[in-house]
């Protein structure tokens, strides 16, 4: 009994030979459970999720890991500090969507570590929301990241609040507050759209050190022309993680990056498997493995 | 406070496992709730919250105007905006159709207002955009540096091949076009300007008498068409960038949500 105890705890199981099994009955899938067509969804997903897990545990117990520095990061704290020299309130923007999107939801995690530092310098804070769901998710936590600094009695309710539903004119209203409070510095972490260069650009008119972060890949040339630092892609969902500065958070940025690493293997074997395929070295297409079968 | 956190807790790690599972389960029911019942009761929570909104910005500037706070005037405009909405969707309807279907009625007092008030003030917005491109445009594509210098060629080259005067310039300007940008390049290696220029002049007219040789202007390399090269960039260049970028984010979509379905990322329940 020990053993298996012994054979159960062991890493090689939990991170290989668990995954393999898994895959295999996925692939083998008893009594038609799974659904036929997801099957490199499922393996993808899997792998990443198993490559996390493990950079987690590693990071838990203890395991040296090294981040490399994200200068929109550590510009988030200067910002704040810069906001609270200036005597000027900070003006947080979390985007334009509901709590359905990731965007949103990690606007809100990275809201609450702002939050943290503006209790923490004691300067004022702004969050205009789009979506009165957002809101109440945007208060919840603001307050606990003031109450967690010990400074609630700085949190005041009305200092998250709603402006409109529609997108122009959610822009017309925060512009309309950057331009009257002067905000010294601005915060855009969320889901966007149009309106992102509209604000971004007005910031820039008052003068603020901006800070963007979006999973929008159609809005980041607006911000990297019009803000100061920009979290682009992976950044932005990473920020949370990097932020928190716990060990299993850290540890879950380092197993992405690890994933990563694996694309760009299979990015470079695809690469090589074409050049072959071109001069007839060989005539395995590789690309048949990695077309997606999306079953709805 | 078990309401407050663990039940909380719960329910985002199992709702997120859920929706995950029936991607791949073969259970129609498990699906039909993730796919219609469990948005539909996102949709009742958010409609409460909608209500919640109006009230904080009722009570918002209410506030304002009472305790005349700063800017103070503005919040009229805000509620006089509100309460004109509020009287012309629910008490006043100005047309014989029935409560409800009048917001769609043409003759209706809501419908003006959405049609002469509203829409044009968000088409104002929108259209402000214009100018705003115009000014990120003007910060870009200053000369700072070599990415700069790159941003630039590659915007003029694009608004040259997107408009119809570009497909009508000649193959020789592209030639010029192109000694030009390798000359700017090489210019700091070469220290004597007797001789860059008389290279620059040189090499341009060996590469167009080379062009009337192989009778370029009878049909053109696609290298010396302003919109194929147009075309060329925003098919490789431009596509690679993006989805270099794209394939970060979905990574940073995998791991975010992991986080949160084994219940690691607790910040968004304010924890």
């Amino acid at each position: 009994m020990n053993e298996i105890k012994k054979y159960i705890n062991n890493e090689y199981f939990y991170f290989l030979i668990l995954p393999l099994l898994l895959i295999s009955i996925y692939l083998l899938n008893p009594s038609n459970i799974f659904l036929s067509g997801n099957e490199l969804s499922f393996v993808s997903i899997l792998i990443s999720c198993f490559i996390i897990e493990y950079f987690i545990q590693k990071a838990k117990g203890g395991g040296d890991i090294y981040m490399r520095p994200i200068p929109a990061m550590k510009a988030m704290e200067e910002a704040v500090g810069r906001a609270t020299e200036m005597g000027s309130s900070v003006l947080y923007v979390p985007g334009i969507s509901g709590l359905d999107e990731i965007d949103t939801i990690s606007g809100v995690i990275i809201l609450g570590h702002v939050a943290g530092m503006t209790a923490e310098y004691e300067a004022g804070l702004h969050v205009p929301c789009c979506v009165p769901i957002v809101m109440e998710a945007a208060r919840e936590s603001c307050k606990e990241a003031y109450l967690k600094k010990g400074r609630p009695d700085l949190y005041k309710d009305k200092m998250v609040h709603y402006v409109t539903d529609d997108q122009f004119a959610y822009a017309a209203g925060v512009n309309g507050i950057m331009l009257r409070e002067k905000p010294a510095a601005i915060f855009y972490q969320g889901k966007f759209y149009a309106e992102s260069l509209i604000l971004a650009e007005t910031g820039n008119s008052v003068g603020a050190i901006q800070i963007a972060g979006t999973g929008s890949s159609s809005q980041i040339p607006f911000f990297v022309t019009a803000c100061d630092y920009v979290l682009i892609g992976e950044e932005f969902y990473a920020a949370s993680a990097y932020l928190s500065g716990s060990p299993e958070m850290i540890g879950s940025i380092k197993g992405q990056d690890y994933v990563k690493l694996l694309c760009m293997l299979f990015i470079g074997v695809i690469f090589l498997f074409s050049i072959f395929n071109y001069y007839e070295i060989s005539t395995f297409d590789i690309m048949n493995l990695f077309k997606i079968n999306i079953t709805n | 406070m078990f309401i407050k956190r663990q039940l909380a807790i719960i329910v985002m790690m199992s709702m997120g496992f859920l929706a995950l599972v029936s991607y791949f389960l073969n259970f129609p029911t498990l699906r039909e709730f993730t796919d219609k019942d469990a948005p539909q009761w996102y949709m009742i929570i958010a409609g409460f919250a909608a209500f919640l909104g109006c009230l904080n910005l009722l009570q918002l500037h209410i506030q304002k105007v009472i305790n005349q706070q700063k800017n103070w005037q503005y919040s009229i405009f805000t509620l006089l905006g509100f309460l004109i909405m509020i009287v012309f969707g629910f008490f006043y309807k100005n047309v014989d159709a029935p409560w409800g279907a009048h917001l769609k009625d043409e003759g209706s007092s809501f419908y003006w207002m959405y049609n002469y008030v509203y829409l044009p003030l968000g088409s104002t917005m929108f259209a402000l955009l214009a100018f705003f491109v115009a000014s990120a445009s003007y910060r870009a594509f200053r000369i700072r540096n070599f990415e700069a210098t790159l941003l630039l060629i590659s915007g003029v080259l694009l608004m040259l091949g997107r408009v119809p005067i570009g497909a009508i310039i000649p193959w020789w300007i592209v030639v010029f076009m192109y000694t030009s940008f390798i000359f700017a390049i090489i210019a700091s290696k070469i220290k004597d300007k007797k001789v860059f220029f008389v290279s620059f002049i040189v090499s341009n007219v060996i590469i167009i008498l080379l062009g009337v040789y192989l009778q370029w202007y009878l049909s053109a390399p696609l290298f010396l068409s302003i919109p194929s090269i147009q075309e060329w960039i925003m098919a490789v260049p431009a596509t690679a960038g993006a989805r270099a970028i794209m394939i970060g984010i979905a990574l940073g979509i995998v791991a975010q949500s992991f986080r949160i379905i084994t219940g690691r990322e607790r910040s968004i329940l304010g924890d």
